[in-house]
């Protein structure tokens, strides 16, 4: 009977002459089983090496490198993502092409996940004052550290007592002690209120050399400059923090800067 | 098993008839060649999978980029998240996978029944993916008060940053949860022709082909989106 079948299939190939004779790839069965075994296991193992490295951390009392996690976790599954790709998407019998597609898409990614760790990572090595922006923990612009004083000068030391509640119970108890308290940050949005401060200590340039102060001149001493549709305002300087509210334009072009028009 | 295997001699003429059979279907008149046919929609469809693999890998990036500005609110958020359900839920998908690779090669074999049944079971795996997803993950979080950016309400939280990670996670397995959803409707449209018109068979099955790859790229970047949130701490 599968014989049967198997004749069918060619006499319906026959049928169409148009088809020149080609023949597309069966996948056979048994191999796709194996795949699929050899799935289930390495998705056991990179949980099994998840819950070994937690149980060797607290049995041995040793806090493994970061990288271990990241490694397992990563190479396993990228040896996981190739048999789904090479088998069940027959990708090692298809045309080279497809392949071809594919690859060519993750050398894209991992441009755009190359040059997005660059850029975050290597900041410090310019410019060393912004290394705090890549601080282990962040910026500690959030709500634990909101420094007493508006100009933040003792930003990443103040941390605030919690008395053992959590951040954000804490916040919500205290937040309307005062105009400056924690709600106050919280309403107007914590990085944005810590960036307005930052920028208006730092208007000029820390590194600028020139009393001129061209950097201002340039019109890059006011942050206030966005692009819009119409003008685009390169952003020099400190980067703003990540969820800082981007402010309104104020739309002025006669600055002698305008980048593109 | 052989003996369940579907010949002509046992299908009713009106399926036989149809137009819609995949005997009688013929390749597009602009078309050289069902082949020709066949690979141009393939190729059309990789195409389509790498931009999903773009628009995952922006997902990705943020994921990383605030892993590295916020590496507390990211073990945090790990460890509130339970590793059994991801695992199950690989588990599941992985299985799905197969069987979507298993409809193809029984549609290219003319095994009408098998491969129907293979779908129905891609099918119940992803409802089982979608329901342990909303069930027991996003319907426990929730009423907790893990959620997303500003409707973050969870009284214990350690870190003021865990509020993202939330946002990551749902945006992350929500896309991911709407493509399985999608792949689901797509398996049931190639299940309600199959049934109606069989109509995939050896010479006709590039929705059958083109939706097992479709299904294969949600899978794989499940293998990816596992192991980030729910393992890596």
């Amino acid at each position: 009977m599968s014989n049967q079948s198997t004749t069918q299939a060619h006499d319906a190939h026959s049928d169409h002459d148009d088809h020149a004779g080609h023949e597309h790839f069966i996948a056979n069965w048994k191999m796709q089983i194996g795949i699929l075994a050899a799935l289930l296991f390495l998705t056991a193992l990179t949980v099994g090496f998840y819950n070994f490295e937690q149980w060797v951390e607290t049995a041995f009392e040793v806090t493994l490198p970061k990288w271990v996690n990241i490694a397992g976790a990563m190479s396993i599954a990228t040896v996981k993502a190739i048999l789904v790709a090479a088998f069940f998407m027959q990708l090692k019998y298809d045309k080279a092409l497809n392949t071809f597609v594919l690859l060519f898409c993750l050398f894209c990614v991992a441009l755009f996940l190359t040059f997005s760790m660059i850029d975050l990572g290597s900041r410090d090595w310019v410019d060393p004052v912004k290394a705090p922006a890549i601080s282990a923990g962040g910026t500690s612009a959030g709500l634990d550290a909101v420094a007493a004083d508006e100009d933040f000068s003792v930003l990443l030391t103040n941390k605030i007592n919690t008395g053992g509640l959590s951040l954000v119970e804490y916040s919500r108890l205290h937040g309307n002690e005062n105009e400056h308290g924690l709600l106050y940050y919280r309403e107007k949005g914590q990085e944005a209120t810590f960036w307005e401060h930052f920028y208006d200590g730092h208007a000029v340039h820390r590194d600028s050399m020139d009393e001129h102060n061209f950097f201002e001149q340039l019109g890059y001493g006011h942050h206030e400059q966005t692009s819009t549709a119409n003008e685009s305002h390169p952003r020099h300087g400190l980067t703003p923090g990540l969820f800082s509210d981007v402010p309104a334009s104020t739309g002025h072009t006669d600055d002698g800067h305008g980048g593109g028009h | 098993m052989t003996t369940i295997d579907t010949n002509t001699s046992g299908v009713p003429a009106r399926i036989l008839q149809s137009p819609k059979h995949w005997r009688n279907r013929k390749h597009e008149p602009h078309w050289r060649s069902g082949d020709e046919e066949f690979d141009a929609a393939k190729l059309g469809m990789w195409l389509f999978l790498s931009t999903e693999v773009l628009l995952f890998a922006g997902i990705f990036c943020g994921y990383a980029i605030f892993r590295m500005l916020y590496p507390e609110a990211w073990a945090n958020g790990s460890h509130y998240l339970d590793w059994r359900m991801g695992a199950a839920n690989t588990a599941v998908l992985l299985i799905s996978s197969w069987t979507a690779a298993n409809a193809v090669r029984l549609a290219q074999l003319d095994k009408q029944f098998w491969f129907k049944i293979n779908i129905i079971v891609t099918i119940i795996c992803a409802l089982i993916f979608v329901g342990v997803k909303f069930t027991f993950e996003y319907g426990v979080k929730l009423p907790q008060g893990k959620a997303p950016g500003a409707f973050f309400s969870y009284p214990n939280a350690h870190d003021v940053h865990e509020p993202l990670w939330w946002s990551l996670y749902y945006v992350g397995t929500g896309i991911h949860a709407f493509h399985v959803i999608v792949g689901a409707i797509l398996f049931g449209v190639v299940l309600w022709y199959a049934q109606r018109h069989q109509a995939y068979g050896p010479t006709q099955y590039t929705l059958v082909e083109n939706s097992a790859l479709y299904w294969h790229i949600v899978d794989l970047i499940w293998i990816f989106l596992f192991p980030l949130l729910y393992l890596i701490h």
